[in-house]
């Protein structure tokens, strides 16, 4: 009963866009003659697709083009529909549960673990592997979308976040080499206030988990482990410990921050460095692109670094981005498949990196990037290859996320209201009851 | 055949249901055409009010989450969620104070800047008021979500007017204060929002009253010597009262549920736990953690407390009229 209403819809619109679709299809001969032979195979029926908006500056130019490819592969229409991240998880459930999902949807890595849990999204790793893809995907990308050993979401793009600093704002302190581990990002910032009072060196943003994890990692700590399918956390580990205590510490005995960051996220950081009194934040590769177009006079003076361990070297960041997933609603499995190929792999997978600021989800397409010696693309390549971290990959950890259990930690730890150690020993009471609660 | 309606046939007269029949539709009939009249409003109310009522009710009995959500099965624990809420002692000293201080600060602070408002405008000549009634409708008429982050704006602690005023009267270094992370400071700055969008009713509301009140009642106090503040205490209020309930009862369901001021703040959306009251803890124990039942049981809660308060606000209301 429930899946009757949503197949007549979809059915009335296939034959409503049947109709405008035999017209356009007439009018332009050349579609068909570039095609393969096979390109007609699912003319007349169409596939809806969710793209997250806000990745893509440009992104309605490039689905144009998409879908102009697409139509010439298969014959059918792409009926692409942008979605606000914000507001864009409880989008999902909600369609979920009625029975209105598209064919396709951009899933944050974040969340493709949890809605395969409830049975939502389609097993991909037969059709990966048919398609010889399954050697040539991002590892920390498999990782993030594997449930009960099926890939669930095909690997599309990533981002990992690293440092951007002022440059000109190093230079008149006289910082010529950028810091390389944690004792050099201390006299960094040193350096940075002496030289000028007014500067805000690092402020450390009280609303980002994904700010603090880098430091957890870099002195060997975790956010949690799993042992026979459970897991627990080990925020409050010595390791650990150690990581939040320089981190927060930067910000409460080195004055490297401002109290207005404790209530800072990343987007509002962001807009600090703009504003040009920031000595350096934790960014992500794709914001790069964002500041040449906010504010392209300040795109002269960036410079990026690889976060540090403790001791020097690469530390761990959080690789995020987005899985492509089929629904397993979605009547079309297989023009689905033929998207996500398209979308993932040869042109569109490489121009949708380009003009988005992210990297391919493909391991040898981004190898270009590894090999590149562009000082804003090197240092995230570095710390993605050899930092790139993930979450704990379970649908538990969506909780966690949305209870803001490590935001609260830290803005406990930044305002003063708590130790570190009590405000760590809270997040992992909370965490391991989260952890407990599932199945 | 007795129906209340031939309650009033003196004894004796007999009156058979034939000679009855012409004149007047049968009982059933008669019964059935209010509830026909209402049955629109009714449809509509039931769809848009009981419907989901009952449904969160339901859920809130449920341990319900993503899973549930999905499939459509169901999932009863009786009352384990209220358990866990009410046992819980985060609900009695963060939660509730938060809910029930600020509200109670909001309604005292709306209906009495809104009275004083109101008494102005009564004093105005009528394009003044005209001028001044759409001036403060203004404040009304800002959406939530706009209003708030013009609060935010304003005191945001590195660029914000007030942080730039106090530190260039010396009183603060810009930056070093930010007070959206303190409880109080939170929820001092969160009042303010709620006051300023919610006096401009209540003023327009109390003029309206006013405007009725017989001039010729405030000459004879002046008569008689009774001053403004006399005047206004025992004129002006009992012949408002009914206005003062409405507003008050209104102030309070709004200001109990804020919600959009609250989770728009920096540190409001989950953040900082200091700061949820019950509408903000609901929201987030449904929507972010997927916890469907508790998040239900939450907002139950909010609405048992809410037709409390109305009820026995009501009652003395009611009970000083009759006296």
């Amino acid at each position: 009963m429930k899946r009757r209403f949503p197949a007549l819809v979809a059915g009335v619109a296939v034959l409503a866009l049947a109709a405008c679709g035999s017209g356009g299809n007439g009018s332009d001969p050349t579609d068909a003659g570039t095609g393969s032979g096979a390109g007609t195979q699912y003319e007349g029926e169409t596939l809806t697709v969710w793209i997250m908006e806000g990745t893509n500056p440009d992104a309605s130019a490039f689905f144009d083009g998409v879908a102009e490819d697409f139509t010439a592969q298969t014959g059918a229409e792409l009926d692409v529909q942008f979605q606000p991240w914000a507001g864009a998880h409880d989008k999902f459930v909600t369609s979920i549960a009625g029975g209105t999902v598209p064919d396709v949807a951009e899933v944050g890595t974040t969340w493709t673990t949890e809605f395969a849990e409830i049975g939502a999204l389609a097993d991909l790793t037969d059709r990966i592997d048919e398609a010889g893809l399954s050697d040539d995907l991002v590892e920390g990308l498999v990782e993030a979308g594997t449930f009960d050993g099926g890939l669930y979401g095909m690997p599309w793009y990533a981002g990992v976040r690293s440092i951007i600093y002022n440059t000109e704002l190093f230079e008149a302190a006289g910082i010529t080499e950028p810091p390389t581990s944690w004792d050099e990002l201390i006299a960094a910032v040193d350096a940075l206030k002496a030289s000028n009072p007014d500067v805000i060196p690092f402020p450390i943003a009280g609303d980002s988990q994904f700010g603090v994890f880098p430091f957890v990692w870099g002195a060997g700590g975790d956010i949690a482990t799993e042992a026979d399918g459970t897991w627990t956390a080990t925020l409050d580990s010595p390791e650990a410990i150690e990581g939040l205590e320089y981190y927060t510490g930067l910000a409460l005995e080195h004055g490297s921050s401002t109290a207005a960051a404790s209530t800072w996220n990343e987007a509002d950081a962001l807009q600090a460095f703009i504003q040009g009194n920031v000595g350096m934040i934790v960014a992500g590769n794709w914001t790069v692109g964002r500041i040449a177009a906010d504010a392209p006079d300040m795109a002269e003076t960036i410079g990026a670094f690889p976060i540090p361990t403790r001791d020097g070297g690469v530390a761990g960041s959080f690789l995020g981005g987005s899985h492509l997933g089929i629904f397993n609603e979605s009547p079309n499995q297989d023009l689905a498949w033929e998207f996500v190929n398209l979308m993932t792999t040869g042109d569109d997978a490489t121009a949708w990196a380009e003009e988005s600021g992210y990297f391919p989800g493909q391991a040898s397409a981004l190898e270009a990037y590894v090999a590149s010696d562009d000082p804003l693309v090197a240092p995230f390549a570095q710390q993605m290859l050899e930092g790139g971290r993930s979450v704990p990959v379970t649908g538990l950890y969506g909780q966690i996320q949305g209870a803001k259990t490590v935001e609260a930690m830290l803005q406990n730890i930044l305002t003063e209201r708590s130790t570190v150690e009590e405000a760590a020993t809270e997040a992992v009471t909370v965490m391991n009851e989260i952890f407990s609660s599932g199945s | 055949m007795s129906t209340t309606g031939s309650v009033r046939v003196a004894p004796g007269v007999s009156r058979g249901p034939g000679d009855h029949a012409p004149r007047r539709p049968p009982p059933w009939r008669r019964a059935s055409r209010p509830w026909l009249l209402l049955a629109p409003t009714l449809v509509i109310l039931g769809v848009l009010l009981l419907w989901p009522l009952a449904r969160v009710v339901n859920l809130s009995f449920q341990e319900y989450g993503l899973r549930q959500l999905a499939s459509g099965e169901t999932n009863y624990v009786a009352l384990d969620n209220y358990r866990e809420i009410l046992g819980s002692e985060y609900l009695w000293t963060v939660v509730l104070p938060n809910t029930v201080g600020f509200a109670v600060a909001c309604v005292v602070l709306t209906v009495g800047l809104g009275t004083l408002v109101a008494l102005f405008l009564n004093m105005l000549g009528t394009v003044w008021r005209s001028v001044c009634s759409t001036a403060i409708m203004v404040a009304w008429a800002v959406p939530a979500i706009t209003g708030t982050y013009v609060w935010v704006w304003l005191f945001d602690p590195l660029n914000g007017l007030v942080a730039n005023v106090l530190s260039s009267l010396g009183v603060i270094d810009p930056g070093t204060v930010n007070w959206f992370a303190d409880r109080f400071g939170f929820y001092s700055i969160a009042t303010l929002n709620v006051v300023h969008h919610g006096f401009p009713f209540v003023a327009i509301t109390i003029l309206a009253g006013l405007m009725t009140v017989p001039v010729e009642l405030y000459e004879a106090a002046i008569m008689d010597g009774a001053n403004a503040w006399r005047r206004f205490w025992q004129i002006t209020v009992p012949m408002l009262k009914p206005i003062f309930a409405v507003v008050t009862i209104l102030s309070t369901i709004w200001d109990f549920k804020v919600f959009t001021q609250i989770y728009l703040m920096p540190g409001g959306n989950g953040g900082n736990a200091e700061v949820f009251n019950l509408g903000v803890w609901s929201y987030i124990q449904s929507f972010a953690q997927g916890k469907y039942g508790m998040g239900s049981a939450i907002a139950v809660l909010l609405t048992g407390i809410l037709l409390v308060i109305t009820v026995v606000y009501m009652r003395t209301l009611f009970k000083e009229e009759d006296r």
